[in-house]
């Protein structure tokens, strides 16, 4: 017994502290309680790791029965395998980075000790979430960050478009889980339990063609839960709207932890991918899409965190390209690497925009080079590292997928390079236009401090030194490595294409920052096009959002349920005339047609009875 | 005692004679022994010791039934049953009716309403979903449904300064009666067929049947329409929005948990028992209902700004949910039923009572506006009302993951996989009207700074349903067991 | 002989009062006619020996709830109402119910006893001890012996019934 539960349990006592009592406790104790709690899980989980070393076995802990019915039983069990410890060093580590960061650059907002529960909430649900050992428990974790994501998002309330964004997570997120939900309820009829152990095993003990079908339609609703929570086609929607969210929340829940959530979900189910090759290629298929078509989205965007949202959106693509081309430890070694340097991105653009007194316009920045030179440097760091410049650590894990993709099928490699092309453009982009050239806005700007700078040096080192961590090895009890394929020609090809992006972001905003403009204009319709990205919040708002609203305002409102709005307003006026008032409305009014729809409902079922003849 | 009137007779009854009896003697204690205003407490005292007498007589027929290892205990010449599926609903009733009586108090003082009538009619309602559950014979089980419907009547219209309450009480009255003689004629039509009105010789009676028989498909409808219209089922569903919003907010409370659970345990009764062996004409008809219940009840629900009227379209689509569960007929879909509306009881009692908490002088608070800014003011209760919205829409931890996670494992074992798709893509509808409540507590400001003044009894009232939506969910195992136990075997 | 005479004569009764019902245009005199068909249901009823049933039927119906119905009536203006159309528009679903109604008795006329197969040794439902004296002392003692529950049941139902309509009639007790 190794005492898992601790790991979770910390963050939520500080939630429970500092939600009950945090209102009136003075911001030291927030603090200390908020970011305490996360680095005692942190401090728990690194004690554990090197207690349950070498871990080459998964070290289950159960604690009691959740559910039982019949001969099923899904228990609140833990468990922890090397998978899960990444996840867990990924999730405390960087989140703990995040929340002293935070610390500095929410010293000035209302609703403080508000953040932080619902923060310490977070960090709870995310590792119930990776340390659940079934599909149930995860399943809490699950819907418990998105819940933490909502709040989160709309922490901003005064602002619309928070509390819209928050919804929007929520509900988009919503439809992920419905496929999700089903998954799960496929997967215990299959097998009759949800336990991760047993399930991998009698998945892997029946034969192919026997549950291939089945796997297959387990798989894709899966992937639907995947493409919500990580944001893929076509669900990717709610993502960029959520950076209304505070930064420190972008980063964390937005970039380094919870969107990952369905890549880690793939990898951990990738026994049953791989004995369904079709859902797996529609992983790959779909991880290819979204990383084109949201790096070409980024490639135009102004406001600094958008862009990053974009590129969260595209490397998560490039992640379930790794998983789909079979390569699960190529798509969590990226994501290791993407949490720290996106993480440190997200960051960073924060310390900018509280530099900048709460800017985010691209457009409105510029020079900030000698302003604010921590954050340049380290921001440094986390660009290179995800333009893939050798020998960062986003350059190991992007190969190791580009390398997967070329040996899964060539075309989808081509293409990935050219998405690697598009990340490096559109981060120097905004690299460029923040740091380089002179200052356009007005605010003054400074230096944000240490308690912000620190977090950022420290992911600054991982990025940079990140890809030395070989997570393919580490895993490899948990996924077994193929034959390496590597092939030095694909790899320079690859970093050509980033050098290549970096070189046109330096010509167009750093040497002839005119041309930039020219080229928009010249390609108006394109640029249009991406800069309205693609116009598909409009098209699901006319296809999908209006008709509901129409069918339930005009058809259910208007046309069945006149009822008591109208009546009240009409009754008023004739309160006076007592009984013979409400008696003439009985009359003329709605009891008789609500009547009318219990005599038709009992028609049309007398009716269908008759001519179903019994039912037979 | 005669043979009319035995021993198990009477052992069988006690509950409900307690329920009858503390319900008239509130009347009288009313004005007799407790005429001042501030001794209105004890009347809320003499409704506690009625259910726990109650509760003391519940407690003495389930050791009974446990120690002789009995299925069930017959009465009244079979008029009455005591089994594991009466306990369970009569456990569940005794909550209901106690956590909607402590809410009441602080409610009827602002209302300025009387308080010995209320808590008698909540009583002899309660004495009404006794009958529902334990009954077995056609005659009995009438009875007590026009007596709990009498009693909502009343309860429904009891503001009587409120034009908007006695509109209610109208149009719920006039409908009820009329989908009341739909069921009569059902009943009689079942009489017909089998010379008995006890549900078991029915049974036996119709299993003996042919199936397509006209007159056979005509009781079932008929009697179908009148159990769909008691449990608001689409299309009979046209009284619950105007009866949720006109009514007392404690009243649509006690509506929409306690006389739809005794409704959905007559329905259970019915097409369990006598019309079991018709199961292929019903069952269409039952799939037809819950899916036009869920589709109107959850669209319907998102063009509300009346929370009061937004739940009952919401229980209209709860209602489509627990009949998934009879369609899928099996073990799993019975106990998930019996889940199902245990966990709605405590779930929907938790949003009411944040709105009764809100109700005070000069505010209804049954507008989603009303509880702009909640979190700001008391977040204890903004955290309630998110536990319990949650849970209502199904996501865990919350009681009402447990309760959707039976209905939709139930209907994928029964290889029902169209149904269980649709079900769990409203699921996804519900949440969008579900966030508009939440959005509005905790994402905007709130509009008036006046705090909540709530007593003793609804703070109580406040931490059991908090802790039955958290606790079922967490802990589902008694809960479960116990809701197994009901099965009607 | 003389009884089929006068079960015509008071089917005729009951049907014409109840045509007269609905169409009759002023509220007092559908009353009315509801009384003459009500009388004759009562006449039914003690054709069938049922003479507990006729009583209560003329007692209660008659004496009792038409009264209240034609003082209720005559203390509310329903004047407008009268110069309203008659006829909803939901009048097809009323066609619609009538016809099936019509197919319901045809049905139940051509199959006759048929259609309700009671078992064998349920012959006679309900009243069990069939023996000696008259069909008010059976009707009684199938009351208080096999249906003890339902009717104190319903003595609660009453109870109800009387403490809502004080509640809802008095403005302040």
């Amino acid at each position: 017994m190794q005492h898992l539960w601790l790991i979770p349990t910390l963050p939520l006592a500080g939630f429970l502290v500092n939600g009950l009592a945090g209102r009136r406790a003075s911001k030291t104790f927030v603090n200390a309680v908020a970011i305490g709690s996360v680095f005692l899980a942190f401090l728990w989980t690194v004690k554990t790791l090197f207690a349950l070393a070498p871990l080459e076995t998964p070290h289950i802990e159960r604690y009691f029965t959740w559910i039982a019915s019949g001969d099923l039983r899904i228990g609140f069990d833990f468990a922890v395998d090397r998978l899960s410890a990444v996840m867990l060093m990924v999730v405390t580590g960087v989140g703990l980075l995040i929340h002293i960061y935070a610390a500095g650059y929410m010293a000035h907002e209302g609703g403080y000790y508000r953040f932080f529960a619902f923060l310490n909430l977070f960090m709870f649900f995310m590792l119930v979430l990776v340390l659940a050992a079934n599909y149930l428990l995860l399943f809490v974790g699950w819907e418990g960050v998105g819940l933490c994501s909502y709040l989160l998002i709309g922490f901003y309330f005064l602002r619309k478009s928070a509390a819209d964004a928050g919804k929007k997570a929520f509900i988009v997120n919503r439809i992920g889980d419905f496929g999700f939900s089903l998954a799960v309820f496929l997967i215990f009829v299959a097998f009759g339990t949800l336990d991760f152990g047993q399930v991998f095993a009698k998945a892997a003990s029946l034969p192919v063609e026997h549950t291939a079908g089945l796997l297959t339609a387990v798989c894709l609703l899966l992937m639907l839960g995947a493409a919500g929570k990580s944001a893929q086609v076509p669900l990717y929607v709610w993502l960029p709207d959520a950076m209304e969210g505070p930064t420190p929340v972008s980063a964390l829940i937005h970039a380094a932890t919870m969107v990952t959530a369905g890549v880690y979900m793939v990898a951990r189910s990738a026994t049953l991918f791989t004995r369904a090759p079709l859902a797996l290629d529609v992983v790959a298929l779909i991880g290819l899409f979204t990383a084109v078509l949201a790096a070409s989205i980024g490639l135009v965007q102004n406001d600094i965190k958008k862009v990053f949202a974009y590129s969260t959106v595209s490397q998560l693509g490039y992640m379930f390209l790794g998983l789909g081309a079979g390569a699960f430890s190529a798509g969590i070694f990226h994501l290791v690497t993407h949490a720290f340097f996106k993480a440190l991105l997200f960051l960073g653009a924060g310390s900018v925009i509280h530099a900048l007194s709460g800017e985010q316009d691209l457009r409105q920045m510029g020079g900030l080079r000698s302003k604010i030179p921590v954050t340049f440097w380290t921001m440094l760091c986390a660009a290179v590292a995800i333009a893939g410049v050798p020998p960062f650590s986003g350059f190991y894990s992007k190969d190791e997928i580009l390398l997967a993709a070329h040996h899964h099928a060539p075309w989808m490699y081509w293409v990935g390079v050219i998405t690697a092309g598009m990340t490096a453009f559109y981060v120097f982009r905004a690299m460029f236009m923040a740091f380089f050239g002179s200052y356009r806005g007005r605010a003054h700007a400074h230096e944000s401090p240490l308690v912000m700078t620190a977090p950022l040096m420290a992911l600054a080192a991982l990025s940079l030194a990140g890809g030395k961590i070989d997570v393919p090895r580490i895993l490899e009890p948990v996924f077994p490595r193929g034959e390496a394929h590597h092939s030095p020609a694909l790899v320079a090809i690859s970093v050509g294409a980033g050098f290549a992006g970096i070189a046109l972001a330096w010509l167009l905003y750093v040497v002839r920052p005119a041309l930039a403009g020219a080229l928009a204009e010249r390609t108006g319709f394109l640029y249009r096009l991406l800069y309205g990205k693609y116009f598909l919040d409009e098209i699901y708002d006319a296809l999908v959002v209006r008709p509901i609203e129409r069918v339930s305002r005009v058809l259910l409102w208007r046309g069945m349920d006149v009822g008591l709005i109208d009546g009240a307003v009409n009754g008023a006026g004739n309160r006076a005339q007592g009984i013979g008032g409400v008696l003439r409305k009985l009359q003329s009014g709605y009891i008789r047609s609500y009547a009318v729809w219990v005599l038709a409902g009992a028609v049309l079922m007398l009716v269908t009875v008759a001519l179903a003849g019994g039912g037979r | 005692m005669s043979q009319y009137y035995t021993a198990t007779d009477h052992f069988v009854l006690v509950p409900a004679i307690m329920l009858a009896l503390f319900g008239c003697a509130i009347l009288l204690f009313d004005f007799w022994v407790f005429p001042e205003p501030k001794q209105r407490k004890w009347l809320l005292a003499f409704l506690a010791l009625g259910e726990a007498f109650a509760g003391y007589g519940l407690w003495q027929q389930h050791t009974y039934i446990a120690g002789q290892g009995i299925a069930e205990l017959t009465a009244f010449q079979g008029s009455l049953v005591v089994d594991g599926f009466s306990l369970f609903f009569n456990w569940m009733f005794i909550a209901a009716a106690s956590i909607v009586a402590l809410m009441s108090y602080r409610y009827l003082e602002v209302e300025g309403e009387h308080h010995g009538e209320y808590y008698s009619l909540i009583l002899l309602a309660q004495c009404g979903m006794y009958f529902l559950a334990s009954g077995a014979d056609l005659i009995t089980l009438f009875v007590g449904l026009e007596l709990m419907a009498l009693c909502f009547y009343i309860m429904v219209g009891f503001l009587r300064s409120d034009k908007r309450s006695n509109e209610a009480a109208m149009k719920y009255l006039l409908l009820g009666g009329f989908s009341s003689g739909f069921l009569a004629y059902g009943f009689s039509l079942l009489y017909g067929l089998s010379g008995s009105t006890k549900l078991s010789e029915i049974g036996v009676a119709i299993a003996r049947r042919d199936p397509a028989d006209p007159v056979l498909l005509l009781a079932m409808v008929t009697t179908t329409v009148g159990l769909l219209f008691k449990i608001s089922a689409v299309p009979f569903h046209m009284w619950a929005p105007d009866a949720y919003e006109g009514a007392p907010t404690t009243v649509t409370a006690y509506l929409s948990v306690g006389s739809k659970a005794a409704s959905i345990a007559f329905l259970l009764r019915i097409f369990l028992g006598p019309l079991a062996s018709a199961r292929a004409a019903w069952e269409p008809l039952l799939v037809f209902a819950a899916i036009a219940s869920l589709t109107v009840g959850n669209l319907a629900a998102i063009s509300q700004h009346n929370i009061k009227r937004l739940l009952a379209y919401s229980s209209i689509s709860h209602a489509g949910y627990m009949l998934l569960g009879l369609v899928a007929g099996n073990e799993t879909g019975i106990k998930g039923v019996a889940v199902y509306v245990l966990v709605y009881t405590f779930t929907n009692l938790g949003v009411f009572l944040v709105i009764v908490a809100l109700r005070r002088e000069g505010l209804v608070g049954d507008n989603i506006d009303d509880l702009a800014g909640l979190m700001h003011k008391s977040p204890g209760y903004a955290l309630l009302m998110l536990i319990c919205l949650l849970s209502l829409a199904g996501i865990p931890p919350t009681a009402g993951f447990i309760g959707k996670y039976y209905i939709f494992l139930s209907l994928i074992q029964a290889g029902r996989y169209v149904l269980a798709a649709a079900a769990a893509l409203y699921v996804a509808v519900a949440i969008y009207y579900y966030f508009r409540i939440v959005r509005s507590m905790f994402m905007s400001d709130a509009e008036d700074a006046g705090a909540m003044e709530t007593t003793f009894g609804v703070r109580v009232a406040a931490a059991l349903t908090g802790l039955g939506t958290l606790g079922i969910g967490i802990f589902p195992e008694p809960f479960l067991r116990f809701a197994g136990q009901s099965l009607i075997r | 002989m003389l009884d089929t005479i006068f079960f015509y004569l008071f089917a005729l009764l009951t049907l014409l009062g109840a045509v007269l019902t609905i169409t009759r245009r002023s509220a007092v005199h559908s009353a009315i006619s509801l009384i003459v068909s009500l009388v004759g249901v009562a006449g039914l009823f003690l054709l069938q020996r049922a003479e507990f049933l006729f009583a209560v039927q003329i007692v209660l119906y008659i004496g009792g709830i038409m009264l209240l119905f034609l003082f209720v009536i005559m203390l509310v203006n329903l004047d407008r109402a009268e110069r309203e159309r008659q006829f909803s528009k939901a009048w097809w679903l009323a066609l619609a119910c009538v016809v099936g109604v019509g197919a319901e008795i045809a049905y139940f006329l051509t199959k006759g006893p048929a259609a309700f197969q009671f078992p064998p040794g349920a012959a006679s439902p309900g009243v069990a001890s069939a023996a000696a004296g008259g069909n008010v002392e059976r009707l009684a003692d199938a009351l208080f012996s096999e249906y003890l529950l339902p009717f104190e049941m319903a003595s609660l139902l009453l109870l109800v019934a009387v403490v809502g309509s004080v509640i809802l009639a008095k403005k302040r007790i």
